[in-house]
């Protein structure tokens, strides 16, 4: 057929045969024992929360706050000026390599140099952020209509032309995005603690595998708190007092002692058999040949069908999820459920939802895909319902499955597909968590060299993460590309 | 006898809490051929919508805008006017794999329409006119005695656009139609009923009027 | 939001330039640290008593710093974060290996004869063993799931490790169908006693508190085998001290922990009490370390 849904379907099919294929490649092995125990133990923590328990709850919240709004402020104001300079490629590749690093990962290796330091959260947070601030940025730019700037006098000067016809454009978007990104910065906070930083996550990791369920649930339901009563305290206007209010409470301050950072540039990531003063050429070889062959290429293979898998599982959950909060199906009262239900999918931490689906199913690579489908089904399920409701469906449109399938999918695909791609990217960037958590993911090298101090293997594992989640958005772009889908500007998530 | 399909008495008809025609008192026969007429904004299109309220699962609906999915062939678009004739799970179905069955059927009301060749062609890559006769095909599809059409033929050219309109006046033995063209109303309908301000201005057999006779509609004032 | 973005950037630059010129210099604080082995939601209120006993003996100001993981504590040990560390075996050899001149102080009166139990799940139906036998590893064990603790724990990996590719002259993953790696002794016990993984190892120390405080199902998870004994955890303190706290204060460091007698600061370890310790005692840590590839 010479449609342009045709189109979307070859795609769909390729998009799910590659999906099966890694569902069938990976170890999707249930092994189900006793969990009825641990599970009903968790199920009384989260009905009993204890906001007693530690006393470590104001100042993990605070420092949870600081280093996201500090992290998302410097990120914000970085990636504009780095968005200026979208045109040059340089700057283009730039910003993909520093977003393609997950945020722990940026955090462990500052760790090394600044210590265990409010300048570590701040930085983890910052740098990629500025990446992802730049690509977004810049593409606002891209799209912003040229119009008003080439119907200025000829003569006007670029620097005025940028403030008068080009930024007004963009900037409700930008600050709409910026918004956002505090919300996800609030998650990635929350989750440094995980490498020791002492915020929500730092207490709620520790708690959640101690067992200790009820003070886990306070921390849980704290950190959903604060994601979602966002929108009441975030207002523009006091967004200034918020910034000093967290620059007092955790002032950006590095325990970077004498000759730590000149010990990390010359030693550290030196790669171990260069560091003797008479070393060979075929020492490295061996060195990168074990690296490759027994690090490298498993963990690649594993993050490539995991992220795969779950890109194709998220993808069906979020067709199925969508219909529950879109003003076309149900009524009001399913819709509010709806919404409630992919607020909390959304909210909860993948770790989370991994850690209670291990011991629901056992370690394989499901309790993985699970998590991270689920997760990111919320969010794409979340931006496609939002969408449906802009539809204008003429008054005799059908109703149920008819409609879902003649009226609305047809409409949304688009900008559904373009979500998904969109969202590969940050999947693959996302199981570096799970590889911390234990599922064989490059994340879980990185984390073994870490953990061995072997900081030369973990940057040139994180090199190769990079350089997988630079192949893999360069192939979702081509794919995006084929389709002619531009995601909109409200299109990001 | 014939039976009073519509009617209204004293009614004031409004469009997102505005009044758009106040104190409407009209009745349509079955078996009648009404064409509305009226600047745009006069309320042929609000009109349309109360007829359709009154007789909901006789009509046959074609709004202004076609509301066609855009990246669905113009088979599926026009065999969405029966999916209320059939399960969804047959629905679904054809619309993966259209049946032979179904496929039959639309390709010939697609002759009739002059879009034989581009049933399999998605609606976003045809033309206005290709577009607005899809759209009509969709509601010749739905197998229904009345016909509402709102400009059903304004982007088609004007030799086509009477023998279209025409073709699906008699496919219903109902039709209003809101039109601009006034000599095709007077050649396709036997009933003019033309709006102004809110109001029915003119109510007369087509037969009794002349296209001068229609101009008073247009006049500002 | 960030509608008076310029003025707030502005305040950020400023204070990374405070903050940039450095603190006043301030009295010495002796910080020390522990690896996060166990009982991690209490470490502050355990530690924290051993903080209040040594600043007593010392007459110093003395810190305890929470870290997450044990290669953070090792991390925090070698960028002088923290001067004193209560480490494992395999992160004191690390630390002492990173950090040139530092030493080890004191250990458990138990840690030279440190044990690890293998514990099952009962649906793998390996007999029940806690004796240390010298023989072999039960029959059934192989092609079973297994996990490992802490990555960087001696009794939760290391010593399991040796021990598995001495008898079997294979590696973990080739003697097992997974294995895996539960961050910690007591997550290795839930996910155990969960049928999760079939087969763990950790530390007995861990084992015999969590049995004691009824948190095991001893008819789901028992022990089936215990390892030889080995060295394992010790107090390091770093070369420098002596310059930075005034000559002598290593010294005073160790005697204060080998007086170490209130019962309740003691439990916090567990130990009975503590006794001298030099870096020899761990050299066999250390050669296992390296055989098993995880040092260069």
């Amino acid at each position: 057929m010479n449609t342009t849904a045709a189109r979307f379907r070859r795609t769909t099919l390729l998009i799910a045969l590659i999906g099966f294929a890694a569902l069938w490649l990976a170890d999707t092995r249930i092994t189900t024992g006793d969990p009825g125990l641990e599970l009903q133990r968790i199920a009384s923590g989260f009905l009993a929360p204890d906001f007693f328990a530690s006393d470590q709850l104001i100042p993990a919240i605070g420092y949870t706050l600081a280093f996201a709004l500090q992290g998302v402020a410097v990120g914000f104001g970085c990636g504009f000026l780095l968005a200026l300079f979208w045109r040059w490629r340089l700057v283009r590749g730039f910003s993909a390599v520093i977003r393609a690093v997950h945020e722990l990962f940026w955090g462990l290796l500052f760790l090394q140099v600044a210590g265990l330091s409010t300048l570590t959260g701040l930085l983890a947070i910052a740098i990629p952020y500025s990446g992802i601030f730049a690509k977004v940025f810049g593409e606002f730019f891209e799209e912003a209509d040229r119009a008003p700037a080439h119907a200025s006098p000829i003569g006007s000067d670029a620097f005025s032309l940028f403030w008068y016809a080009r930024l007004p454009l963009v900037w409700q978007h930008m600050k709409t995005y910026g918004a956002y990104r505090v919300e996800c910065g609030i998650r990635a906070s929350a989750i440094l603690g995980f490498i020791g930083l002492p915020t929500l996550g730092f207490h709620l990791e520790t708690a959640f595998r101690q067992g200790d369920y009820n003070e886990g649930a306070a921390f849980l339901y704290l950190l959903m708190l604060l994601v979602l009563s966002l929108r009441f305290w975030l207002k523009p206007m006091l967004m200034p007092v918020w910034l000093i209010a967290a620059l007092v409470w955790a002032p950006p301050r590095g325990n970077v002692t004498e000759g730590s950072l000149s010990r990390f540039l010359t030693q550290d990531i030196i790669p171990a058999p260069m560091r003797q003063a008479d070393w060979q050429w075929h020492q490295l070889g061996d060195w990168s040949s074990m690296l490759l062959h027994e690090q490298i290429l498993p963990g690649l293979t594993q993050t490539l069908v995991l992220g795969t898998a779950a890109l194709l599982v998220t993808g069906v959950l979020s067709l199925m999820l969508f219909p529950l909060i879109s003003r076309q199906f149900g009524h009001p009262l399913s819709r509010s459920a709806g919404n409630g239900l992919l607020v909390i999918l959304r909210t909860l931490p993948e770790f989370l939802l991994a850690f209670i689906f291990v011991l629901l199913m056992g370690p394989s690579m499901l309790p993985g895909i699970l998590a991270l489908s689920l997760h990111t089904g919320a969010i794409v399920a979340h931006l496609c319902g939002r969408f449906t409701d802009t539809l204008q469906l003429r008054s005799d449109a059908s109703h149920g499955l008819n409609r879902y399938a003649f009226e609305v999918l047809p409409r949304i695909y688009p900008n559904f597909l373009a979500l998904l791609l969109y969202r590969w990217e940050i999947i693959m960037r996302e199981t570096a968590i799970l590889g911390i958590l234990g599922i064989g993911t490059l994340g879980f090298y990185v984390d073994s060299a870490f953990s061995e101090l072997r900081i030369d293997r973990a940057l040139v594992l994180i090199a190769a993460g990079v350089i997988l989640n630079l192949l893999v958005d360069a192939f979702s772009r081509t794919l995006r590309r084929h389709l002619r889908l531009r995601h909109s500007l409200s299109d990001l998530g | 006898m014939t039976t009073t399909l519509f009617s209204f008495q004293q009614h004031t008809l409004k469009r997102q809490g505005v009044s758009v025609l106040s104190s409407l008192n009209l009745q349509i026969q079955q078996g009648e051929r009404v064409a509305l007429l009226g600047i745009s904004g006069a309320g042929k299109s609000t009109l349309l919508e109360a007829l359709r309220r009154q007789q909901p699962k006789q009509s046959a609906w074609s709004p202004q805008l076609g509301a066609l999915v855009p990246m669905l062939s113009v088979f599926h678009n026009i065999y969405m006017g029966a999916l209320n004739r059939h399960p969804p799970l047959y629905n679904l179905t054809n619309l993966i794999r259209p049946m032979a069955r179904e496929w039959q059927s639309v390709a010939a009301l697609a002759q009739d329409l002059g879009l034989s060749d581009k049933l399999r062609t998605s609606v976003d890559r045809l033309s206005g006119g290709q577009a607005q006769r899809t759209a009509l095909g969709r509601a010749l599809f739905s197998q229904r005695d009345i016909l509402l059409a709102d400009e059903p033929v304004s982007s088609v050219d004007e030799q086509q656009a009477e023998a279209l309109l025409t073709m699906a006046i008699q496919r219903h033995h109902t039709a209003v139609v809101a039109l601009h063209d006034r000599e095709l109303a007077l050649h396709c309908c036997d009933r003019i009923i033309g709006l102004k301000q809110g109001e029915i201005v003119l109510d007369a057999a087509s037969s009794s009027l002349s296209i001068s006779d229609l101009d008073p509609l247009y006049r500002r004032g | 939001m960030i509608q008076r973005l310029p003025a707030a950037l502005a305040a950020l630059c400023v204070s990374f330039l405070l903050s940039a010129c450095g603190t006043p210099e301030q009295k010495p604080v002796l910080v020390f640290s522990a690896i996060p082995d166990q009982d991690e939601a209490h470490l502050m209120q355990r530690f924290g008593k051993v903080a209040n006993y040594l600043s007593e003996k010392l007459d110093i100001d003395v810190r305890y710093v929470p870290v997450k993981s044990y290669s953070a504590a090792v991390t925090a040990f070698r960028n002088n974060e923290v001067q004193l560390a209560w480490f494992g075996g395999f992160s004191g050899v690390q630390a002492t290996q990173l950090v040139p001149g530092s030493y080890a102080i004191a250990q458990g009166v138990e840690d030279p004869q440190y044990l690890s139990y293998f514990i099952a799940h009962h649906s793998s139906g390996i007999p029940y063993n806690n004796t240390v036998t010298g023989d072999g590893f039960p029959d059934g064990m192989e092609g079973r799931s297994f996990t490992f603790g802490s990555k960087s724990s001696t009794s939760g990996r290391l010593m399991p490790e040796f021990f598995l590719r001495e008898q079997f002259g294979r590696s973990p993953e080739d003697i097992f169908s997974r294995v895996g790696f539960s961050g910690d002794h007591s997550a290795t016990i839930a996910l155990v006693q969960s049928g999760a993984y079939e087969l763990g190892a950790l530390s007995y120390k861990v084992w015999l508190r969590e049995v004691a405080e009824g948190k095991v199902d001893l008819n789901k998870v028992n022990v089936v085998w215990v390892t030889p004994p080995y060295p394992d955890y010790h107090w390091v303190i770093r070369g420098d001290v002596d310059q930075r706290f005034g000559a002598g204060f290593a010294d005073r460091v160790q005697q204060a922990l080998l007086d170490l007698n209130d019962r309740e600061i003691l439990d916090a370890f567990p130990r009975e009490s503590f006794i001298p310790a030099t870096n020899e005692d761990f050299l066999p840590v250390l050669e296992t370390a390296r055989s098993l590839g995880l040092m260069d």
